[in-house]
């Protein structure tokens, strides 16, 4: 079974390909698939006819115990023999029918998709898998319906299609999930009956999945989507919308029979609301002038009938769903076909235009015949079996079922009106008024409707066959408990045949007087006033403007409004949060690291600095003091950090700090001034006031708190314990960044080296700026260039031993690159950009790249001895340890080294 | 010590906040310059505090720094100031493409004017 979706799946893929080398011959083998599925399925026949199952399961996600768990019974037997079997041929008639179109093999691929997530969703014994199957048909149906998008009608019909079984999807979704709680496991096959029913949550439950599935399978009010879904091709509206999809609701329904149809309602609901849809759908469809609209009413007609039948839950009734459901998909697939063969034909679909057809169409007018013979219920066709017992199903029901049998002799006499349309109306009688010069269609249109009207016939006829080989074990699927098959054509005279002539009768008299029946109809305009899709129109502009409503209050356009919500409500959560949990403050715990470090000189003066600087920054005006002021904040921070025995740290906070200053000193130099903070208003200066003051005592104490509570854990006693074992090396700092976790570097280097690509592209400028600006320093001093030289150099030099010695003792790449980047800043400085670049010889781009493939290649090296990525491998020639971490930390050093200046020069050597 | 720190976290935090909610760009910058060191610190100071204890492995060392907090600040130092600096560079050639500086939308104001140090 699993291979069978594969198999589809893989032609779903390869359409497109095949069909633009071979453009209409691609579907003879894309219907190969389709036809070995049909052929498998045929082979598991004698299996499930005996009460056996077929089961295949592969594990999905193990953790929520969801498979892709398939089983093979008797219902799904049928459905998989329906959509792989028409399925094929709908793959022969698409090649035909639109063999002119240019995207012709997207259709293809869909349709496919189609069929492969139709099949999953009838062979799913899982509950998740089924739903995902399930909307994988919704989302396939969707993109079928849209497939001529060039037409707003049929993406207007598309979108309404995907809401509605989209919507009705996540009912579905919350009630399978609810189900699989319930009932105590996630497949159909395993859940327990009496757990479901005693459930509370039983009702909610029934709700549910009855949305879920009246959406899918257009039941009342749902039912607007299936006409407008005719926009489709023919061969979509004839697969999806009258065979297989607009059933996936009714599958499901039949599947879940057994377990939710007990006395709770269920069966109730089904009738009331089955027999409703059919009526509507009845007297719709004898309104239709269009064929292939007509049609679709009637589809829905069905469907109401199916789902009534459903609910009766009686012996005849279950027979009937399956022969109905049966007899339905091969008449109407088969006139579906045949409509699109004569629109094809003929260049129309209005029964007005029509007639007469017979003669130029023969074998698509026999089809039609048939077809409509078994779909107007008269013997010995499949469709009069159905019907008589699904008559026999609804008296058996008692007094309601009388009633229900008087609706629907009335429903099925339209019916056969309408079937009588079809073929009468456009076959026989004058000559019609075509807009091209009618032909008979080629063979692949009219094998397809000829072979399933030929179905309908011969399983009417030789009923015994169906019975012992389908029939039957779909029942038993179906039902709560054992139920007796046993069809026949003529059972003596009961209510049911005398039902069945009465419908005969009226039906004739219907197709008679269908102009007056018309009219009468047409007399009730309250009805058609409120039924229709003007409804969901002004549904949809109701809900975009409350969206919109929604949306333009939240999302007001203004930064500062939703920081202000976002700090407020943040530091709000941390002072509750601490209030709740009630730790204690510093020093009060009495836990061991409650213990207060003592003060240090440096660390008292850095973080007065930090503190000192932070508050100048929100008070000072002008940008260059702003500068100065983080400066002095960064400067505090680089000494505290020195205090807490942080040296690597505390040397790159103090580099970068450096050069953010003098980037932010270049950029306002450099650039045209921009406007300073604009003058505010009091209010507005005091509520931010407010607020940074409440974030920033709720960051604080929670700072305090923290660091009184001991550490969980502790991951850096295995750090200290393997850095000089596993590592080779004592700055257990570096030997983190370069060896234990390397890969996290590596992605931080790539960030450097993006951020300093993006931020030099937005400056513009690139090479020829740069070379007008030779020569014009920055600060054009004699004493200061005497000064910087030698500055520079030993900068570059300090650099190098840096990064030599880093794995050992402070220092590394990153601080290395950091320092060198600020030695030749000075030179950029003082003598200008172009002596700085022609000093340095290589682009720093040029330095970016070698160094990530340094560290890429350190990384490799590992690969290429056998180990995981980036494992650390060392030699010691001479006793010196080289080792690959080291590579990887030189790749560090240009990376930041390239990127710094990559950036800088690019600042520099830009025009004011 | 930690009360300090503490107290120049909160500082910056606020300080930072308070320059983010500016109208213009570039202290709005600065101020996530600051915030980016505030969440620094604290990062840091969740490996606890640890005065007169040896950073590098040595025989003679009675205790350790924690090493992976200062591991995963290092880096994020460097990468703060990447960020720091294309967003300055973001916000003025914004301004050079627009003739508009204001954070928020709604305050239009009128081209190239205000020009102030």
């Amino acid at each position: 079974m699993l291979t069978a979706l594969f198999a589809i799946a893989v032609s779903a893929l390869l359409a497109p390909a095949l069909s633009a080398r071979m453009d209409d011959r691609a579907g003879w083998f894309l219907a190969l698939a389709p036809l070995g599925a049909f052929a498998w399925f045929v082979s598991c026949i004698p299996t499930v006819a005996v009460g056996g199952v077929v089961t295949e399961s592969i594990a999905w996600v193990p953790a929520l115990g969801i498979d892709v768990a398939m089983r093979l019974d008797g219902l799904s037997l049928l459905f998989a023999l329906l959509i792989t079997g028409i399925g094929t041929l709908i793959v022969l008639y698409a090649g035909a029918y639109l063999s002119d179109h240019h995207h012709l093999g997207r259709f293809y691929a869909y349709l496919l998709v189609f069929m492969m997530a139709m099949l999953g969703l009838v062979l799913a014994d899982d509950l998740i898998a089924m739903f995902v199957f399930w909307e994988l048909t919704s989302v396939a149906s969707f993109l079928l319906i849209a497939f001529q998008h060039e037409k707003s009608v049929s993406r207007r019909a598309a979108l309404q299609a995907l809401l509605i079984t989209g919507g009705g999807g996540l009912a579905l979704l919350a009630g399978l999930v609810l189900l699989g709680i319930a009932g105590e496991a996630w497949r159909f096959s395993e859940l327990d009956v009496a757990a479901v029913e005693a459930h509370g949550l039983y009702y909610g439950i029934m709700v549910l999945v009855l949305i879920g599935c009246f959406t899918k399978s257009a039941q009342i009010p749902f039912h607007l989507w299936l006409p407008n879904a005719m926009n489709a091709p023919t061969p979509v509206s004839a697969y999806l919308h009258s065979a297989t999809m607009v059933k996936a609701g009714v599958y499901l329904l039949a599947r879940l029979n057994p377990v939710m149809g007990g006395e709770g309602g269920w069966s109730d609901v089904l009738v009331l609301v089955g027999a409703s849809t059919a009526v509507v759908g009845a007297v719709l469809a004898i309104r239709q002038t269009d064929l292939k609209r007509l049609l679709a009413y009637t589809t829905v007609t069905v469907l109401g009938q199916l789902t009534m039948l459903i609910g009766t839950n009686t012996t005849y009734g279950l027979q009937a769903f399956v022969l109905f459901l049966l007899a339905h998909s091969l008449y109407k697939g088969a006139l579906f076909m045949a409509v699109g063969a004569v629109d094809h034909a003929t260049g129309t679909r209005e029964l007005a235009k029509l007639g007469g057809l017979i003669r130029f169409m023969p074998l698509t007018g026999a089809a039609v015949a048939l077809a409509a013979f078994s779909n107007a219920g008269l013997p010995p066709f499949f469709g009069f079996i159905a019907k008589e017992f699904a008559y026999a199903g609804l008296i058996e029901m008692g007094v309601t079922g009388w009633i229900v049998t008087a609706v629907m002799v009335v429903t099925n006499a339209l019916l056969l009106a309408a079937a009588g349309l079809v073929f009468i109306r456009t076959f026989l009688g004058a000559r019609g008024h075509y807009p091209r010069e009618p032909h008979e269609v080629p063979m692949p249109m009219w094998l397809g409707p000829m072979l399933l009207a030929i179905g309908g016939f011969v399983l009417g006829a030789w009923h015994h066959w169906p019975e012992t080989w389908l029939i039957n074990a779909a029942v038993q699927a179906v039902a709560r408990g054992a139920v007796d098959v046993n069809l026949y054509l003529w059972g003596g005279v009961t209510p049911a045949v005398v039902a069945s002539l009465l419908t005969v009768g009226l039906g004739v008299l219907f197709y008679g007087f269908r102009h007056a029946v018309r009219r009468h109809i047409a007399r009730w305009r309250v009805f058609w006033g409120v039924s229709g899709d003007l409804i969901w129109d002004r549904l949809l502009k109701r809900l975009f403007r409350f969206a919109g409503m929604l949306a333009s209050g939240w999302q007001h356009g203004s930064l500062r409004l939703h920081l202000i919500l976002l700090g407020l409500v943040l530091s709000s959560t941390v002072f509750v949060g601490l209030g709740v949990g009630g730790e204690p403050l510093l020093g009060a715990g009495a836990h061991p690291a409650g213990a207060v470090s003592p003060l240090s000189l440096p660390g008292v003066v850095g973080c007065l600095l930090a503190l000192a600087g932070a508050g100048a920054a929100a008070v000072m005006r002008g940008r260059l003091a702003l500068v100065t002021a983080l400066g002095a904040s960064g400067l505090g921070l680089a000494l505290f950090f020195l205090a807490v025995n942080a040296p690597d740290v505390a040397t790159t906070q103090l580099m970068v700090e450096t050069l953010t200053v003098v980037f932010l000193a270049l950029v306002l130099r450099k650039l045209p001034s921009i406007p300073g903070a604009a003058p505010e208003g009091r209010g507005a200066r005091a509520t931010h006031l407010l607020v940074s003051v409440f974030f920033g005592a709720a960051v604080a104490l929670a700072l305090i708190v923290a660091v009184n509570l001991p550490l969980a854990g502790n991951i850096s006693e295995w750090y200290l314990q393997n850095s000089y074992p596993g590592g080779k090396g004592g700055n257990v700092v570096n030997v983190i960044l370069v060896d234990f976790r390397a890969f996290d570097t590596l992605g931080e280097i790539v960030v450097v080296a993006l951020a300093a690509l993006a931020a030099a592209t937005l400056l513009g400028g690139g090479e020829h700026t740069e070379m007008t600006r030779r020569g014009q320093p920055e600060f054009d001093s004699v004493l200061l260039r005497q000064a910087v030289r030698p500055l520079a150099g030993l900068l570059v030099l300090v650099s190098l031993v840096l990064l030599w010695r880093g794995h050992n003792l402070p220092g590394g790449g990153f601080i290395g690159g950091l320092v060198a980047a600020t030695g030749f800043i000075l030179v950029v400085l003082t003598f200008g950009n172009y002596p700085a670049r022609a000093l340095m010889r290589l682009r720093p781009t040029l330095l970016v790249g070698a160094g990530l493939s340094c560290a890429v290649g350190a990384g490799l090296l590992g690969l290429m001895a056998g180990e995981p990525f980036l494992t650390g491998l060392w030699i010691f020639p001479l006793g010196l340890p080289l080792g690959t971490p080291l590579l990887f930390d030189m790749g560090v050093f240009l990376t930041v080294f390239g990127s710094v200046m990559h950036m800088m020069q690019r600042i520099a050597g830009r025009a004011t | 010590m930690e009360f300090l720190i503490a107290s120049a976290v909160g500082m910056m935090t606020m300080a930072g906040i308070y320059l983010v909610l500016r109208g213009h760009t570039f202290p709005v910058v600065l101020g996530l310059a600051l915030l980016s060191y505030a969440v620094n610190v604290f990062l840091f100071a969740m490996g606890r505090l640890a005065i007169g204890q040896q950073p590098v492995i040595d025989a003679a060392a009675t205790g350790y720094t924690d090493p992976l907090p200062q591991a995963l600040v290092l880096t994020a130092i460097v990468i703060s100031f990447g960020m720091t600096a294309v967003i300055v560079v973001m916000a003025l050639r914004a301004y050079l493409e627009s003739e508009r500086d204001t954070v928020d939308l709604g305050e239009e104001e009128p081209p190239g004017g205000g020009a102030q140090q």
